[in-house]
């Protein structure tokens, strides 16, 4: 598994090269330049690796198979955009610039290992990975007292999570006496083991902590809105999609000849995440806590996917991480712009920038599942999933209802820059290179609307 | 009863009736004592179990150095019984039902739980020699791997830790 090795190296690297840079500006370019290393050696995997046997390394710990190596690349590219568009805004956070970047490496390592696991403990390593970079970029911004309310926050919660996990771990370990996730003994008898159904109970509130399904949700609000908006950027849209991954894995792949058992559990999960989400983010005053209260929405949709343990939900999920990252960072790479975060703080943007205006009005059409953009497809195979699984229909509809209503405060914002008086201020001047990133990042989302095949050509 | 119940027993009471008081004294410092005799008696079952080394380990670095750094977090911050604040009266009815659904639950996976057959293995099977060729074998991906997790995490004590000069206070 090369990539997981490079990113390493790769981070080392950064994280060294904050010894030698006199300023922040070349750190960014350094970033992008091994970021870009990186998306070459995961597209060298991706070749590497045929598509029919999946591979076991390091004593079954991992197996490669094709779905992960192209999650991975996937990633991967989100990051590279992520930091194309973000960076200058990473560079405003704090005096550590390299240390943020080696941080950001370090979780794609997260990433990589959760993508691929074959083992309960490189899921544990995994997610610890992936999760303590995060308290620490939640934290960065020192001089913020929310800033670093919501690093404790998380943190504290996180590691309760973690037992839980830990807990579940070590039941299903005293059920079956593995580790491995394909062999684990109630797979082939025919009589139930409640140890094991009690370890998949704690494994799934642990999972619905971390893609923060209500109502394990408590602690996103307050996180996403006290994180330097730069890293809540990244928390939301990559690390979020890597869990659901991890997450799908598990409960396809190894629980899911027991899908009788845990459905319904998780329904309820996903209607009360939906039904939480939604409704709580119409009130919210806050465009940035608006978009932490959507990404628990859009969390209830991408669960429909592991409800549907069949071979679309992949698909749904990738379509979905892909599509809901794009339009995500997008959005909040426009957030950032601005002075006031507020609703009023958007007032009369299309006067004043026509084109900020314009691609947050593709990226919010996108997130609310408008046709034509990548949030429709993503939507679409997701319900398509969970359709062809047959038993939860009710979730379907209340799930179509619940979009509906998402339209409305997703579409508040438009509102504001188009129809409503007022002089959005800017927090510094849209350059060139943002512009262009912008509109090509806006591209991206209309191209993956109209063919969305183009992320499922790979596997 | 032979020399290897009664300990079990033992070590078992006492490590149980010291986790309960972790949880029930009010008083923080006497919680991390209590914590303390918990990390013992722990390691006294690891000794039981042929595991020589994860007991050396575990009173080492938990009872040794974690708990002496709890200990002074806790007399720094000064931590008395009646600062610790009051949680109100339906926050507590809800935890009570929430802990008894999870007992209830846990209770109910023990009470049918099908055991495993033991295996026997040999005596020596925790001694270093023995642990260090199944860490660099059989588990030398995660070994390995968690060098990348105590980097970042020490990455973060110096983002976190170290003083930052600020040329513009007032930026938020």
């Amino acid at each position: 598994m090369k990539a997981i090795i490079a990113t390493t190296i790769l981070g080392i690297i950064m994280m060294f090269a904050g010894i030698m840079a006199k300023e922040k500006k070349p750190l960014t370019t350094l970033a992008t330049i091994l970021l870009v290393i990186l998306l070459g050696v995961n597209i060298w995997d991706l070749t590497n690796t045929s598509s029919l046997a999946p591979e076991s390394l390091f004593n079954n710990m991992l197996r490669i198979d094709r779905y992960a190596l192209w999650f991975n690349t996937l990633m991967t590219g989100c990051t590279l955009l992520y930091v194309l568009l973000v960076g200058r805004e990473i560079q405003k956070v704090g005096e550590h610039v390299a240390e943020y970047f080696a941080l950001i490496f370090f979780i794609l390592c997260g990433v990589y290992l959760l993508s691929c696991y074959n083992n309960l403990l490189i899921l544990f390593i995994g997610i610890e990975i992936m999760s303590i970079p995060q308290y620490i970029l939640a934290g960065s911004d020192k001089r913020n007292l929310k800033s670093s309310e919501a690093s404790l926050k998380y943190f504290l919660m996180g590691a309760f999570t973690t037992g839980i996990l830990l807990m579940g771990i070590t039941l299903l370990y005293g059920a079956t006496g593995s580790f491995n996730i394909v062999s684990f003994s109630f797979l082939q008898s025919d009589h139930l083991n409640t140890l094991a159904l009690a370890g998949i109970l704690f494994i799934m509130m642990a999972f619905s902590f971390k893609v923060s399904a209500a109502p394990m949700h408590m602690w996103t609000p307050d996180v996403y809105d006290g994180s330097p908006t730069a890293f809540t950027a990244y928390m939301a849209t990559i690390v979020k999609a890597a869990a659901f991954f991890a997450f799908l894995r598990l409960f396809q792949v190894s629980f899911g000849s027991l899908s009788s058992h845990w459905t319904f559990v998780l329904a309820i999960i996903t209607a009360a995440t939906l039904l939480v989400g939604n409704l709580t983010a119409v009130f919210q005053q806050s465009v940035k806590r608006m978009l932490a209260y959507s990404s628990i929405a859009q969390a209830g949709f991408m669960l429909f996917a592991i409800l549907a343990v069949n071979a679309v939900a992949w698909q749904g999920i990738i379509i979905y991480a892909v599509a809901y990252s794009i339009a995500t960072i997008g959005i909040f790479t426009v957030l950032m712009k601005l002075k006031d975060y507020t609703y009023d703080g958007f007032n009369g943007l299309a006067k004043k920038e026509p084109l900020l205006a314009f691609v947050s009005t593709i990226f919010l059409f996108s997130l609310a599942g408008i046709p034509l953009t990548a949030g429709f497809m993503a939507k679409y195979y997701v319900l398509q999933a969970l359709i062809q699984q047959g038993s939860l229909l009710w979730l379907v509809i209340f799930g179509l209802l619940m979009a509906s209503i998402s339209v409305y405060y997703y579409f508040r914002v438009i509102i504001a820059m188009y129809f409503k008086q007022g002089a959005a201020e800017l927090n510094s001047p849209v350059s060139g290179t943002d512009k262009f990133m912008l509109v090509f990042t806006c591209f991206l989302v209309i191209l993956l609307g109209i063919f969305p095949q183009l992320l499922l050509g790979n596997i | 009863m032979s020399i290897y119940e009664i300990l079990f027993w033992f070590l078992t009471i006492m490590a149980i009736s010291s986790a309960l008081g972790v949880i029930l004294s009010r008083n923080p410092i006497t919680s991390v004592l209590f914590l303390i005799v918990t990390f013992f008696a722990i390691s006294g079952h690891y000794i039981l179990l042929n595991a020589q080394f994860l007991a050396i380990v575990n009173i080492i670095v938990y009872a040794g150095a974690i708990m002496v750094l709890f200990l002074f977090v806790i007399m720094l911050m000064n931590l008395n019984a009646d600062v610790e604040p009051q949680k109100g009266r339906l926050l507590q009815l809800a935890g009570v039902i929430a802990g008894g659904v999870l007992f209830l639950v846990i209770l109910a996976a023990l009470k049918s739980a099908t055991v495993l057959p033991l295996e026997k293995t040999s005596s020596d099977i925790g001694l270093i020699k023995n642990l260090g060729r199944v860490l660099f074998t059989q588990f030398v991906l995660p070994f390995e791997i968690s060098s990348v997790l105590f980097l970042s995490a020490m990455i973060g004590a110096i983002v976190i830790g170290k003083k930052e000069e600020t040329k513009n206070p007032l930026t938020p």
